[in-house]
């Protein structure tokens, strides 16, 4: 296929647009989603091409949303539900964790849930502590559950396009400050679940995700000046993570520091720390992690970029460390 | 106070069929006695809810359903499992946790599904069937089937309840609400935590509802059938309160001391099983047929129990997260 | 006792509410038992006769024990419940204390902080982490300061106060020389008795004659000669002191220390009181040759009486030496040095003079004897013609 380049946004819109148009089954609906296009204008255009059998807005209520989506999976529907900020999914919680995610255990692997959840995350846009969370922790403990988290437009449509056709529930993360962001996009199958070299690098291996691989790759460019080759790893995926991926990285470089946009305790990156500590303990020289604070998203500017892990901090840290 | 409904049939021209309902109501009966028994022994783990008295509203709702359909179950959901079809081995050997188990003991009591017989699921958290079926009807929209959720009086004060009900109405959506009014939310009397009346609620959201005697098969067939014929012709959802009564506690661990003195016996009296056995000799059945029903379903359960009891426990064995 | 709660493991029986000998009917009330979460009325589970209590009202039972016989229909007797004990309740699990073992010996220096690759990196160079510093996060060691500590190895770093260290392990005969030395110097009462002798004529019957003749004796040489020759006049010096007694010898074998590679070797001059300056100097120069060679046959190598040390090529102005057990005594020889002494009319002259030091085992000579032994030792070198007779 032929590659395009676009912002991160139309490349979410073209993945839904393509998967309702391939397959009779798959549903996407919402609040705000249809007539509107969404409050991040991210689906315009989509209602008017399939009509409200097939894309539709909602009531308020989130908890029946997760619960259609659910019972819509079980009975042949390939349903994508947009949850319109990440840390709205506590609405939707027990649906999604103890209806959807455990169907397939329970029914002795005999009915899968393929459905799809996205959902806008992320903070730096000054929304304030409860439209700015990075709820992927809340959820790395649930079995049964795929995390996807793409950093570029590419990775966006190819990720959300394995997700749609995946068979198992996709929790589908959008950063909000990287709509705007636009890329190449080659129109190939993203796989879920693999991570992918950014950039390649000898002396510090930085892992990130979403935002946070922007973040890393402009710190890179500051350690070439202070002779420190950064190789970024962007995860791609948060569950299941490709920790395989890393090892291979960490074996090179020896140093590995993670960058996760979340509290410090029990973040994701907390994970990825453990399992390179169990797998490839002996090839560590120093290996650290870089998130926020554990306090709420500030709403004013100097307070929520002081929060944020940005490019000058990662790239401070690792000098730091290095030396 | 229970209303009944205006249009009330009886058994008459329709023994063959209720005569099937009193087996399956006996069915439901007898094997709740027989988990309550091994429970008590030790068999059966955890907890277990039982279903004893409210036979009829499982059986007469499950009567009027059609291979397209679809029904979620409560944590008391053996009734409507057995109402459904499902294999009462299979049920009782995934309550006595062994390999031969429905869902090979990962799912117990309160987690029972059986997809391939209709049922969804049976959904340990209040609430948790009203949004499965509001998700099973939004498929089965697109088939002409319906989706029936089935819940106690508890559930009605529950988010899912609201947001559900609003969602289905909006969107038009074959469910069918069946609120199984019992009386008790746990070890509490429903008036004690719950504003108002319990269809008032469905009312004040435009969408039918229908209060009937859940002590009468009859009469719950025939509320049922106008419920889901509302449903299946694209009218959106139908609300039924049943009201009933469980014979048990709320589960093995309650004795049901709450309850005030004579309430249970006043209950008993209204037995559906006795009821239905005296509406159908009404109608010309021999007392000899249904004796001839009961002893067959009570040599079907001791054996059940015989070979459940011989059944073997599931192997720990590693599962796939994921459907590849 | 039935299950009468998802958590008990035992209950009270309350009131039994039938009597021995009583008829009831399933569904009958049977008897009144208080669990955990409540008092709860059991009731029969099937018509039969209550045929004798077996636990009183007022008492506990355990989950699944019986507490009552009961008398079916036909009049089978049965138990109230099956028989089978019934664990309702998980086997307490034992926790194991925690292990003695994991507790440091606090005398034992701790195994050092150091990054998985930095270990790795220092077994890789055959390097030790004993000493090294690091400049990790809380001090500990990583790669860089293993690499760093690699490249500067044997240089006094920053990072070891000794240095790096390196183990020299002793050869055979280093060992045997280390543990004589300390037997000689715990074992024997030595002291020290110390003469300026006069070598200037010594020093000049040596010039001119290179050319005259094939060996010129050495200095060294001349002090054999002329210990010899004294050894003969003081036999007690040429002695060895074993289990208490002093043997005297009746052969005269100076021995020569001379120091090798790794060792120090005392090759012997036999019966060097009879034997020509020439002889001696033939001798003493193959011994040592043969020394550095190690080809020195073991006769020559446990024959001397007597031990001759010089130092004197060095520089060394004087010196103590260690006796070789059994022996009784050594000469230790410093460099001849151009002194100004007072001459007999009264003036300033230089002269040669070199310091000898005697160390003599007390248990077999004493200070007289050590003093007039190397008075006559003296004379001898300094009336040379003594020692070409």
């Amino acid at each position: 296929m032929t590659t395009t380049t676009i912002d991160f946004r139309t490349a979410i819109r073209e993945a839904l647009d393509e998967e309702l148009a391939a397959d009779d089954r798959v549903v996407f609906f919402g609040e705000d989603v249809a007539v509107a296009g969404g409050v991040f204008a991210v689906t315009q255009g989509l209602y008017e091409k399939y009509g409200r059998e097939r894309v539709f807005d909602t009531p308020i209520s989130e908890l029946a949303l997760a619960g259609a989506a659910f019972g819509a999976a079980i009975s042949g529907l390939r349903p994508v539900v947009e949850i319109m900020f990440g840390d709205f999914l506590t609405l939707a919680m027990d649906s999604l964790v103890n209806q959807s995610t455990k169907y397939w255990y329970l029914t002795g692997e005999q009915v899968s849930v393929p459905l799809v959840v996205r959902s806008v995350v992320g903070a730096g846009g000054r929304f304030g502590a409860i439209h700015s969370q990075m709820p992927a922790s809340w959820f790395m403990g649930v079995p049964g559950l795929k995390i996807v988290s793409p950093a570029t437009p590419n990775d966006a449509k190819g990720l959300l396009r394995s997700a749609i056709q995946d068979e198992n529930p996709v929790l589908f993360f959008e950063h909000k400050r990287l709509y705007g962001v636009s890329g190449d996009v080659e129109n190939e199958p993203v796989p879920i679940g693999v991570a992918r070299v950014a950039r390649a690098g000898a002396d510090v291996t930085i892992v990130s995700a979403m935002n946070g691989v922007h973040q890393a790759l402009e710190a890179a460019e500051t350690l070439t000046g202070d002779g420190i080759e950064a190789e970024v790893i962007d995860l791609r995926t948060l569950r299941p993570l490709d920790i395989p991926t890393v090892l291979t990285s960490v074996a090179k470089t020896n140093n590995l520091v993670i960058v996760e946009e979340g509290p410090l305790t029990g973040g994701w990156a907390g994970e990825v720390l453990a399992r390179v500590t169990e797998e490839g303990l002996g090839d560590l020289d120093d290996a650290w992690r870089i998130a926020t604070p554990d306090s709420p998203v500030p709403y004013s500017p100097p307070l929520e970029d002081a929060h944020l892990p940005g490019a000058d901090r990662i790239a401070t840290e690792v000098v730091h460390r290095l030396r | 106070m229970p209303t009944t409904s205006a249009t009330e049939t009886s058994v008459v021209g329709e023994t063959e069929l209720y005569l099937e309902l009193y087996r399956s109501m006996v069915l439901i009966r007898g094997f709740e006695e027989l988990i309550q028994s091994l429970f008590l022994r030790g068999e059966v783990y955890g907890t277990t809810h039982l279903y004893c008295g409210q036979e009829a509203v499982a059986v007469g709702m499950a009567s009027v359903l059609e291979e397209r359909d679809r029904l979620a179950a409560t944590y008391r959901g053996h009734g409507h499992a057995l109402a459904l079809g499902v294999d009462p081995q299979g049920i009782l050997d995934e309550m006595l946790g062994r390999a031969t188990g429905v869902n090979g003991g990962r799912a117990g009591s309160m987690n029972i599904n059986a997809p391939a017989n209709r049922l969804i699921g049976s959904f340990g958290i209040v609430g948790g069937t009203i949004g499965a079926a509001t998700g099973v009807a939004l498929a089965l929209k697109r088939v002409g089937g319906v989706a029936v959720c089935q819940f106690g009086d508890g559930a009605i004060n529950q988010g899912y309840f609201y947001e559900c009900l609003n969602f289905c109405q909006v969107m038009q959506l074959p469910v069918v609400f069946l609120c199984e009014n019992n009386g008790y939310g746990e070890y509490t009397p429903f008036a004690d935590v719950t504003a108002g009346e319990i269809r008032a609620r469905a009312e004040v959201m435009e969408v039918p509802a229908e209060t009937v005697d859940g002590m009468s098969v009859v009469a719950v067939r025939a509320a049922a059938r106008r419920a889901v014929e509302h449903a299946r012709t694209g009218k959106g959802p139908y609300f039924l309160e049943a009201i009933t009564y469980r014979y048990v506690g709320h589960s093995r661990s309650d004795p049901g001391a709450y309850r005030p003195p004579g309430e249970l016996d006043a209950w008993k009296a209204r037995d559906p099983i006795p009821r239905l056995r005296g509406e159908l000799v009404e109608a010309g059945i021999e007392s000899k047929a249904l004796d001839t029903i009961d002893s067959e379903v009570t040599s079907l359960l001791a054996d059940a129990e015989r070979v459940g009891l011989a059944a073997p426990f599931p192997e720990p064995a590693a599962t796939s997260e994921f459907k590849a | 006792m039935p299950k009468l709660s998802d958590s008990m493991s035992e209950a009270v029986i309350v009131a039994w509410l039938k009597r021995p000998g009583d008829k009831f009917a399933r569904g009958e009330p049977l008897v009144e038992v208080e669990t955990d979460k409540a008092t709860v009325v059991y009731e029969a589970e099937s018509d039969g006769v209550l045929a004798e209590i077996l636990v009183a009202e007022g008492n506990a039972a355990a989950l699944g024990a019986p507490i009552a016989r009961l008398g079916g229909e036909g009049g089978d007797d049965a138990e109230l419940v099956d028989p089978t004990p019934v664990t309702a309740v998980a086997p307490a699990v034992e926790t194991e204390g925690p292990a003695a073992s994991a507790r440091l010996d606090p005398g034992r220096s701790p195994r050092p902080r150091a990054t998985p690759v930095a270990r790795r990196t220092a077994a890789q160079f055959d390097l030790s982490l004993q000493g090294l510093v690091g400049t990790g996060p809380g001090g500990r060691i990583r790669k860089l300061d293993v690499l760093r500590a690699e490249a500067t190895n044997g240089a006094p770093a920053a990072s070891a106060p000794k240095g790096p260290t390196t183990i020299v392990p002793l050869s055979t005969t280093g060992a045997t020389i280390a543990r004589r030395m300390v037997q000689s110097r715990s074992q024997i009462p030595s002291f020290d008795v110390s003469v300026e002798v006069d070598m200037t004529a010594v020093l000049e019957l040596r010039i001119g004659v290179d050319e005259l003749v094939e060996i010129v004796p050495s200095v060294n040489d001349f002090v054999v000669k002329a210990v010899a020759l004294t050894l003969r006049e003081f036999p007690s010096f040429n002695s060895s002191f074993v289990d208490g007694q002093v043997e005297r010898h009746g052969r005269v074998n100076v021995g020569i220390a001379v120091a090798t590679e790794d060792s120090l070797l005392v090759p012997a001059v036999i019966d060097a009181d009879r034997k020509m300056l020439a002889v001696i100097a033939a001798e003493t120069r193959s011994l040592v040759a043969r020394a550095q060679d190690r080809a020195l046959s073991p006769d020559e190598l446990t024959t001397a009486t007597f031990t001759v040390s010089n130092l004197g090529m060095f520089g060394v102005r004087s010196f103590n030496a260690v006796i070789n057990p059994p022996q009784v005594a050594i000469l230790a020889v410093g460099s001849a040095r151009r002194s100004p002494i007072e001459s007999d009319s009264g003036g300033v002259v230089f002269r040669d003079i070199a310091t000898l030091t005697l160390t003599s085992d007390h248990r077999a000579v004493y200070g007289a004897d050590a003093a007039r032994f190397l008075g006559h030792l003296r004379s001898l070198l300094e009336h040379p013609l003594t020692l070409s007779l």
